[in-house]
This record gives C-alpha cells, structure tokens and sequence, in this order.
C-alpha cells in the first residue's frame, strides 16, 4: 500500500530532500529533531517536527525504539532512515515491522547478510563477482614465494590476528615476499602473539568506484550507472563524479553487471550501492562491500540518468514495483559533486561549527545544491559538519570541471570555514582534470603541496 | 492536504471498541476529543482511581488511537505554557519523547495531583518509549499548580508537563 505519512528519521540536508520528495508524491512528512534541530530547514518545511530528545544523538537521532515509537504516535505508516545514524542498523526495520511501519530500505536479514564483512564476500562470490584475490594462510617462506607468484605482485603479508598495520609487509618480487615472510611474521607474534599470515594483492593506486542499484524484493534490480568517488581524505569522500571515466565502457558494463547480479542474488529491495576497488593499472574491479542505503553522493547518479532516486525509495517501500526498466534508463553527460563541510583545512580539517552569517550559493541551469543551510542558520557542533553538496551537470567531464570551478567560485559562505576553496583547488590541479589521481592522491599530492606553498 | 472527516472513522471506532473487551478508550486529535467507556455508570474522561481489573488493558488502547490519528491531519505541537499560569510557576518538561502516564500503572492513582506538595526526587509521572517505563523525578520542590499535558498522549522532549509553584 502506498505510503501516506512518512517519517523522517535523519537530519541535515538529507531529511531536507527526503521531505521534498515525499511532497511531490503527496505523502505527509514528519520530520524527527534533537533539541538543537528544532528550526531546521527539514522541520519547517514538513508537515510536522517532533522533538525526540536532546542534542546527543545517543539520546536522539540514534535510539531506535524512540525513532519508532514517535513514528507510531504520530500515525505514520512509513519510515526513511536517510544515510548515517540508524539507516544500516537492522533492528529498526525489525521495530517498524513490529508496528506496521514500512522502512524504507531493505529487509533486515539483507542488512544484516551485507554488514557482516565475511557474509557479504561469500554473497559477492557466489554471484561471480570478483574479489580482492587473496591466499588461505601462509605457513613459510616457500608459501610466500608461490602464492605471490600466483597472485601476482605486489602483494600485501597481513596477520591474521593483525590490525593497525602491524604485522604489515609489502612485497614487489617473490624474493621480498620471502624475506616479508619472515618479519611480518615475526611482527605478528611480538604484536598478536601469533603469526599466522595470509595475502592479498596489494593496489597501490586505486580508485573508488560504485554502483547504484535499486531492487524490488522480488529478484529485479535496476542500475543507474557508476560513480567515481576517488578523491578522499581518511576514507571520506570530498569529490564524486558520474560516470567513472578512468575506465573503459566494455569493463563499465562488467561492473554494472557484477553489482546488479549481487543484488538480485539477495532479492534486494530499494536503493543500495555496490562498492569496488579500481586497480587502474592492471585495469580490474574488485568488491568492497555494499551500502544498504541512500547515499550521500546519489544527487550525481540522479543528474546523469534524470531520475529521482529517493521518490523511488519512497514508491518502492510503498510496494510499488520498479518505475523503470533497465533499458529506460539512459545516461547522459557528466556530473560532479562537491561536499561542502564546515572544516577548517588549515587546521587539520577540524570541523568548525557555528552561525553561518552570509550564505549566497551560486544559481544556473546545471547547478544543484542540496542543502539545509541559510543565512543566520546555525550548524550545531553535535553532528557532521557537511553543510551542502554542490553538483554540476555538463555534456562531458571538462565541461563538468568548469561548471563546478565557477560554480565554486561564486559561493560565498560567510561565518564558519568551509571546503570550499580546497575543492577549488582540487577542481583545477591538472592531476585532476587530467584524471590522473587514484584514493590516496589527496593526502599523498596535493595536500602536501599546499602545506608547501603555504610554508 | 484535504482535512479528512472524522466522523466517517467514528463508527468503526465503536465497533472496533466494542469487539476489543477494552473497558475504555479516550482519543483526542486536534479540537476532537472522544471518550469511550464499557464500564456501566462510569463518566467522565479521568480515569478512577482503585478501578476494577477490567481496566487492566485501557493502555492498548494507544494502538487504535494511533490509527484514527493516521487519518487526522498532523497536530501541531501544543503550546509551551498556558496563560494563566501565575509568574511564579516552575515548569517540569519531558526529557525525552514519549507517551505520558500520570500514574505508575493503569487504574492506579495519579503519582501527584492539583495542591500536593512535592519535594525534590519525588515521581511525577511516566515516559514510556516503547513499553520501556521511564520515571520523571522532580528537580525541585513545590505545589502542583497544574497538569499542562493530556494523560496517554505522546510529548516531545521538552514539552511542558507540570507547573509548579512555591508550596
């Protein structure tokens, strides 16, 4: 039955977009707030805001029972989780079943079989999708020597029981791999007191590369093509771009394909992405893990396909089947994303809370921002410090970099600092127009190169 | 958004109440209010205290509340604080969202009323989040001057339940 009344279990921009989308398909929102959220841009503009707890998201944001009990109280028969807080936590599709609540999301069992790293890599094999290629345990030196030869170099000697980096060893030839053997393992039983080992091909450059994917329940998976989110600081994403261009159409249909035989392998149901590991130079894909959510980055899949991913979420949990076929769905152009965070870069990207005091984001035809902030709002030091995405929309991906380096140059943010001018400059490195950078490629060139510049 | 009727859910209401063996139900959305009771000679919205076992389950009746409220259009949030509480008055607010009991359990009597003194630490009422009783203890000492909050309903962090005034 199609939702009537959804509630709205996140904030920021995203509960934002979530209450927009639930409006042009006539639903009714609730939006749920912390103390600190009761002006939010999402509460003003839902039909309703309810005030769940403190600013502690402990307390708030990220108590399941609290989340569902406000949503059976105010008559709701629906529930998106956004990204981040409760949105990968199986019990709180549980608890909406529990209440006839419909989650917008997976099921919990599917959540569960991905969030489990070793679950998720037998689902990944047994739908043929390549993994990272990697040994059973390594008992000598001679073992070494053959399963890197057999993997190929380089390759990475990990310690079972390891972690942190310990335990560690990178090998290029079978000779260090021999040599590797021998003090990775002696590492691992100073560390770990055990030394067993195994190995996995090390990628020196990789890129960070992701399907998107939206399911039925009932075995049909859609695709809307594969985003680029290579350029990151700490494991966290600053750029993403639609389509990945670093690889070739032939093994970009293999990608698709892989992620969309994943998920139809788990009957998977609404929106979710399937994250792979690029090794540009020997050109080969290989699973990470997948997302069972909405993500932060979906607006760029959203440009290049024109279609609305969260109104489809919200379809889907109202048991609607897919609007689209596969072969509906047509990408075009390029589109890139810009995480707008209020960080300090100069001081080591500490997030910088406080009242924004002029907000004047840039306006055009290609140009979307997703965002909760305005002049006088106040970002809250409690939460994640994004406070919008930029996304541009060119015919191809130079075009796509000017948009979004004037796009870039006409924000002004006034009263905390933010990433904007760092992704200026990320915009226009020729490393980057020339789509030479790989997942390290921020903290290992251009960050240091700023820090020299500045010296 | 179009303003449903509620009369036209006021019949399955009652015969839903009927066929559930509840010996009362009490909804209020909005300006509407209604009060069932199978209890004969039984009036009035206020539960007694010292009430017979039939009671016992008056608290599900949370449940079809819910479901009238999900055809009524969203509540607007209820006002902080009446005007007619002198200067004087301390308010007691929700920590935390939740449905509100004035008493530790069905038919039982309310923990304060209207005139009692209360000393700091005594039981006010209860939040009950997902059949999780959680005891709101008083911060400060006083006289009940009134109830701000409708027994059974759900409150939101913050929203006042009592005020309080210098006994």
């Amino acid at each position: 039955m199609a939702i009537k009344r959804v509630f709205i279990a996140n904030r920021g921009e995203i509960a934002l977009r979530i209450v927009r989308a639930a409006q042009a398909l006539n639903i009714e929102t609730v939006v749920a707030v912390s103390d600190v959220d009761r002006d939010s841009a999402a509460a003003a503009l839902a039909d309703r805001a309810v005030v769940l707890g403190p600013a502690a998201a402990a307390k708030s944001y990220l108590d399941p029972r609290l989340v569902v009990h406000a949503a059976r109280e105010t008559g709701c028969d629906g529930l998106h989780p956004g990204y981040g807080f409760l949105s990968e936590r199986a019990i709180l599709p549980r608890l909406c079943q529990e209440h006839g609540i419909a989650f917008v999301g997976p099921e919990a069992d599917v959540i569960d079989a991905l969030g489990d790293k070793l679950s998720a890599r037998a689902i990944a094999r047994a739908a043929g999708v390549p993994l990272v290629p990697g040994s059973e345990c390594i008992a000598s030196a001679a073992d070494a020597r053959r399963e890197g030869e057999r993997i190929g170099f380089p390759v990475l000697l990990k310690a079972s029981a390891g972690g942190g980096g310990r335990g560690m060893v990178i090998a290029n030839t079978a000779d260090e791999a021999e040599a590797g053997f021998h003090k990775a393992s002696a590492e691992a039983v100073a560390a770990f007191g055990d030394g067993t080992l195994f190995m996995e091909r090390f990628v020196p450059e990789a890129r960070h590369v992701e399907v998107q994917l939206m399911g039925d329940g009932a075995g049909n998976v859609v695709h809307f093509g594969e985003r680029d989110c290579s350029v990151q600081r700490r494991y966290q994403k600053l750029i993403e771009e639609a389509p990945c261009t670093a690889m070739n159409d032939a093994l970009r249909a293999q990608l698709q394909q892989s992620a969309t035989a994943l998920a139809a392998s788990v009957k998977y149901r609404n929106a979710g992405t399937a994250e792979f590991l690029f090794d540009v130079m020997r050109q080969e894909f290989y699973f990470i893990e997948v997302n069972a959510r909405i993500q932060v980055e979906h607006p760029v899949s959203e440009a290049i396909s024109g279609f609305d991913l969260v109104q489809e979420q919200l379809r889907i949990a109202g048991g609607a089947p897919l609007s689209v076929k596969q072969e509906d769905v047509v990408l075009s152009g390029h589109a890139i994303e810009c995480r707008i965070n209020a960080e300090d870069t100069r001081r080591d990207f500490v997030p910088s809370p406080g009242r924004i005091t002029r907000w004047e984001p840039p306006v055009g035809d290609h140009i979307r921002l997703d965002s909760h902030m305005s002049q006088g709002a106040m970002v809250p030091p409690f939460y994640d410090s994004m406070i919008g995405k930029l996304i541009v929309h060119g015919e191809s991906r130079a075009q796509a970099i000017e948009m979004m380096s004037d796009a870039l140059d006409n924000f002004r943010i006034e009263g905390v600092p933010t990433t904007v001018d760092l992704h200026r400059k990320i915009i226009n490195h020729p490393d980057f127009k020339d789509n030479r950078f790989h997942t390290r490629w921020l903290e290992q060139v251009l960050l240091p190169q700023l820090q020299e510049k500045a010296a | 958004m179009a303003e449903p009727d509620i009369t036209d859910s006021l019949a399955t209401l009652i015969s839903e109440f009927s066929r559930s063996g509840l010996a009362e139900l009490s909804v209020r959305s909005g300006e509407f209010e209604l009060y069932l009771s199978s209890v004969a000679g039984q009036s009035g919205k206020r539960r007694q205290s010292g009430a017979s076992q039939g009671e016992a389950g008056s608290r599900a009746a949370a449940a079809p509340a819910a479901q009238l409220a999900a055809s009524a259009p969203p509540a607007s949030v209820p006002v902080a604080t009446p005007a007619d509480l002198p200067a004087n008055a301390r308010i007691v607010t929700a920590p935390n969202l939740g449905t509100f009991y004035r008493a530790p359990k069905p038919g039982a009597a309310p923990y304060i009323e209207v005139g009692q003194t209360i000393a700091e630490g005594d039981e006010l009422c209860l939040i009950e989040v997902m059949k999780l009783f959680t005891a709101v203890r008083a911060e400060f000492s006083g006289r009940l001057h009134a109830v701000l909050t409708e027994d059974g309903t759900m409150v939101e962090a913050g929203q006042p339940l009592f005020a309080l005034v210098d006994a």
